[in-house]
């Protein structure tokens, strides 16, 4: 028998979903207990992929079986030191997601239910081999995440959820048209991942059509300038538990994507386009911090954050595609990858703190807050520690992360160092952000400001450890990391 | 000089495989009898006065015509003298058209029972079936000719059937557009005739030296089967048709006639010469019916008008495979599989919309009353716009890639685009269902509904996940 591990811990969550929706007339607290007693299992699977570990070059714990062998479509899943840390870091997301969800009564099995189904859907598309089983889970996504925009969303739901599905869906057909192509030209025909990685299928021209289709797909994803107008809307109208899922994991999607796709599939292409794409993320890295700069609101601050730290992803993409040296590349894939992780546990925890001060205040904006440290240590303090961690200060998470990615960056385009000012200026307004809404007097009524709960605690705690413990032991995830990424080119 | 040769031809075919040998033959063309024998014997019991049993033996017949062409599955021969096509297109088209069919009729019965005549109308979508699958295996002008007048005939009198005002002038907007669209095929028809010398389809390569009689059979054949197919610029009867008649009419007249004419048009244009311009014209016309049939649906307010013209979009899609049909490997696939998705989730839509009602405003808050019929609804649209792992996804995903593989690589952009705005139509479905307003009726399915949309959303996932079975078993 082969293994099957891997698959097991892929459809654990959508076994979940089925049975609650199987479950007739269940009460929010069982759908609840269903939510996280799945994603806590899909987690546990995870945890024990990352025992099993990757070697070296290639993917491990592959799993393979026949689907449309016509076509070489197959359902293939396995993973490398790239996807491994991504894996294990959605199952974690999703699971401190429906601890924090518990409170939500509204149609409580539906709500958990997608859920579920979307942590199928973003596993899925991390572990997939196989370019179709990829693009059919990277477009459930879309699915999911836009019924639980316009489901439990806020205000703007609609409009936010409708252009959200259209923008992205958009966003995301160029790259069937770039599968298609690959496929038609690899020899023999074949949608399996790890040829098409082995023996890049086109060159020329049609190599790099397929790349723009490419970096369409994965920049509307990422998002990177200009076509990233989604995110805020999505981000401000999104539940607090959709925001997190859509920025720690439906983000790294893209610069997953961008590495697993463009960089492996049209090296060549990429290599010569890497000025463009690095000045892309250098564009997308400043132009997020100065948008983030720019807003009262709390949530949009951190959903511009995420363009400004995903851009340094894009940075680190370009300038493994052209570098020469294996050392410097495998430098700046190393400072991406991390990078992806520490943004997934950072930046959650920075919405679940957000959702938190706003189910508290009924507000997110800066002005009408104050002194919240004073009302709510616990919850101040985690936010500064999540607000350190993001603005990149040494011992946290970013940190290692992002002095990989301008180390490597240094050695290629030393130009697009100038990057660096999207710290300082994230430094800034994180720093602005404090005072105003932490520091300062608390006025009347924020007296009553409870502290965190118990649930709030155990949503918020795990990201936090993590975001600590990347930050002084980065070596525990590189190491994984780093063993897939000395190898990934040729 | 041509009639004579013809003659000629005939008489050396003979003996050959593919001449005229009835026992050889007859087996091959078995479904199409039990069709026919099936239309025959429900007129009988309509007869009889026993509407009661026209049903089933419908039903049945059509299933038991279907399963007759099962062993027929990689047959790739001709038959009457190389005038009918028995093929993967042909074979398929009764495989998927068949169950289609018996959908369709099981639809009509809560809407046409205890009418007067109720038996005339499932022997008239058996009758309008066989038009269709001569259509599907045509090999021969003639039995495009005759598929066409044979699929209208019927589908008139369908459409006709309530007999009232609406129905009556939708009927004869459909009579008339329909009868001027088939005499100007026929009358294209014989440049090809006077150009090749024979009306066999595979003789069309002679048709290269004379060009303007060349694109008059190309513009006669694309008006005739664009009209059948709801292609634009062809499409002006569909939504009034739809709309006029009974839903199961709707359903069956956007899947069965529609599918067969896409793929008589494929088994036209594999002999004919690319010298004609064939694959650009089935690209621009392709280009057009999308864009349009979208543009047009975003904008409708009844649910059977917006499907309407998303079934006119829908065969903008078909065209890629059409438009591909001589450069790729992947078009016959493209083609079959698109056809079996679009027949589930097509009916299973217009299935729904028999349920919920015909008004955008009748869907209000569907999603959150009737959950699972909700989230059939929301299934079937999803398939329709391709978004996976729905079996409109694999339908589209070859097409695509059909189109690709035959160079027309703009055609497949102009595709995705079209993809990204028929969402945004078919939200306009979704987007209400879910809004937290009381519907004006809890929709409640009849026995017999219910079991067609539970079919038709099975088979729209299970053409997905099994599309190898599919794919597997075309030559």
């Amino acid at each position: 028998m082969t293994n099957v591990l891997v698959s097991i811990t892929l459809f654990l969550p959508l076994l979940g979903a089925a049975l609650l929706v199987c479950l007739r007339g269940s009460s929010p607290r069982t759908s609840h207990t269903v939510g996280i007693v799945f994603s806590g299992l899909a987690l546990l699977g995870a945890v024990f992929m990352w025992v099993r570990g990757v070697s070296g070059g290639g993917f491990s714990q592959v799993e393979e079986v026949s689907w449309i062998p016509s076509l070489g479509v197959a359902y293939r899943v396995g993973v490398d030191g790239i996807s491994l840390p991504l894996v294990l870091m959605t199952a974690i997301l999703f699971l401190v997601s429906l601890i924090y969800s518990a409170y939500v009564s509204e149609n409580a099995k539906s709500y958990v239910a997608l859920f579920l189904l979307l942590e199928t859907a973003c596993l899925g598309t991390f572990l997939a081999l196989d370019a179709i089983l990829f693009y059919v889970f990277f477009e459930v996504t879309l699915v999911g995440m836009y019924f639980i925009i316009v489901g439990w969303g806020y205000a703007e739901r609609q409009r936010a959820a409708l252009t959200f599905f259209l923008y992205t869906l958009l966003g995301s057909l160029p790259l069937l048209l770039a599968i298609l192509g690959l496929y038609l030209g690899s020899d023999p025909r074949t949608f399996d991942m790890r040829a098409l990685i082995e023996n890049p299928p086109l060159a020329g021209l049609a190599a790099a059509l397929a790349l723009v289709a490419m970096l369409v797909t994965f920049f509307v994803k990422t998002p990177a300038f200009p076509v990233h107008t989604w995110l805020p809307l999505a981000h401000t109208e999104a539940p607090t538990a959709g925001s997190v899922i859509l920025a720690g994991v439906m983000l790294k999607l893209g610069t997953y994507g961008l590495v697993r796709f463009a960089l492996q599939m049209t090296p060549d292409a990429f290599r010569d386009l890497a000025p463009f794409v690095v000045a892309f993320g250098v564009f997308s890295a400043l132009y997020g911090a100065f948008v983030a700069l720019a807003q009262t609101d709390l949530k949009r601050l951190v959903a511009y954050t995420s363009v400004n730290h995903m851009g340094y992803v894009i940075i680190a993409v370009g300038v493994a595609a052209a570098a020469t040296d294996a050392s410097t590349r495998s430098l700046a894939l190393d400072g991406a990858t991390l990078q992806m992780v520490a943004h997934g546990f950072v930046t959650g925890a920075l919405f679940l703190l957000v959702g938190m001060i706003q189910d508290r205040a009924r507000t997110r904006e800066m002005g009408a807050l104050g002194g919240l440290l004073r009302a709510a240590p616990g919850l101040g303090w985690a936010f500064i520690l999540a607000a350190f961690a993001s603005l990149g200060l040494p011992g946290l998470a970013h940190f290692p992360a992002e002095f990989q990615i301008f180390l490597g960056t240094l050695g290629v385009y030393p130009v697009a160092v100038v990057a660096v000012v999207g710290i300082a200026i994230t430094a800034g307004l994180y720093l602005r952000a404090i005072q105003i809404a932490f520091l300062g007097e608390t006025d009347g009524k924020r007296r009553k400001f409870g502290d965190l709960e118990m649930r709030e605690w155990l949503a918020l705690a795990p990201l936090l450890i993590l975001v600590v413990l990347l930050g002084v032991a980065p070596f525990l995830v590189l190491d994984v990391i780093h063993a897939t990424t000395t190898g990934i080119l040729p | 000089m041509s009639a004579p040769i013809f003659f000629l031809q005939s008489m050396d075919g003979m003996g050959m495989d593919g001449g005229m040998n009835m026992g050889r033959d007859l087996p091959l063309v078995a479904p199409e009898i039990a069709v026919l024998l099936t239309a025959v014997g429900t007129l009988v019991f309509e007869m009889v006065r026993l509407p009661r049993v026209a049903l089933p033996f419908t039903v049945v017949g059509l299933l038991v015509a279907t399963s007759l062409t099962i062993p027929l599955v990689g047959t790739e021969t001709t038959v009457f003298m190389d005038t009918f096509r028995v093929d993967a297109l042909g074979v398929w088209a009764k495989l998927i058209l068949l169950p289609a069919t018996a959908l369709c009729a099981v639809l009509a019965y809560p809407e046409v029972k205890d009418t007067d005549r109720e038996g005339t109308v499932y022997a008239l979508f058996s009758f309008t079936a066989i038009g269709t699958l001569a259509l599907a295996g045509a090999g021969d002008v003639m039995f495009l000719v005759l598929g066409v007048l044979l699929s209208s005939l019927g589908s008139f009198a369908l459409v006709a059937y309530p007999r009232d005002d609406r129905a009556t002038e939708a009927a004869m907007k459909y009579l008339v557009f329909g009868s001027v669209t088939s005499a100007a095929m026929i009358f294209g028809l014989t440049f090809w005739f006077g150009a090749s010398g024979s009306t066999l389809l595979s003789e069309l390569g002679g048709v290269g030296e004379m060009p303007l009689a060349a694109t008059a059979g190309l513009v006669a054949v694309l008006v005739g089967l664009g009209y059948k197919a709801s292609v634009a610029p062809f499409h002006f009867w569909a939504p009034d048709a739809y709309d006029g008649g009974p839903l199961a009419v709707a359903a069956f007249l956007s899947v069965v006639p529609k599918v067969g004419a896409i793929l008589a048009l494929a088994q036209v244009v594999r002999f004919l010469p690319e010298s004609t311009g064939w694959p650009l014209a089935i690209a621009a016309l392709a280009a057009l019916s999308m864009t349009y049939g979208n543009f047009a649906a975003l904008v409708q307010e009844n649910v059977v008008r917006l499907l309407a013209y998303s079934s006119i979009a829908q065969s903008g899609y078909f065209l890629l495979g059409v438009a591909a049909f001589g450069g790729s490997e992947l078009a016959v696939s493209s083609l079959v599989v698109f056809a079996a998705a679009y027949a589930a989730m097509n009916i299973g839509a217009f299935t729904i919309v028999a349920v919920a009602g015909r008004d955008l405003r009748d869907f209000a808050g569907v999603g959150r009353s009737a959950p699972v019929l909700g989230a059939a609804m929301v299934v079937f649209l999803v398939s329709l716009v391709g978004i996976p792992p729905v079996a409109g996804f694999f339908g589209k995903f070859l097409l695509f890639g059909a189109a690709i593989e035959g160079g027309f690589v703009w055609l497949a952009v102009v595709a995705i685009l079209n993809s990204v705005l028929s969402l945004g139509v078919y939200l306009r479905v979704i987007v209400p269902m879910y809004r937290a307003t009381k519907p004006r009726a809890t929709p409640v399915s009849v026995p017999a509904i219910g079991a067609v949309w539970m079919i038709a959303l099975f088979l729209t996932v299970a053409i997905g996940v099994a599309a190898q079975a599919l794919i597997g078993n075309i030559v």
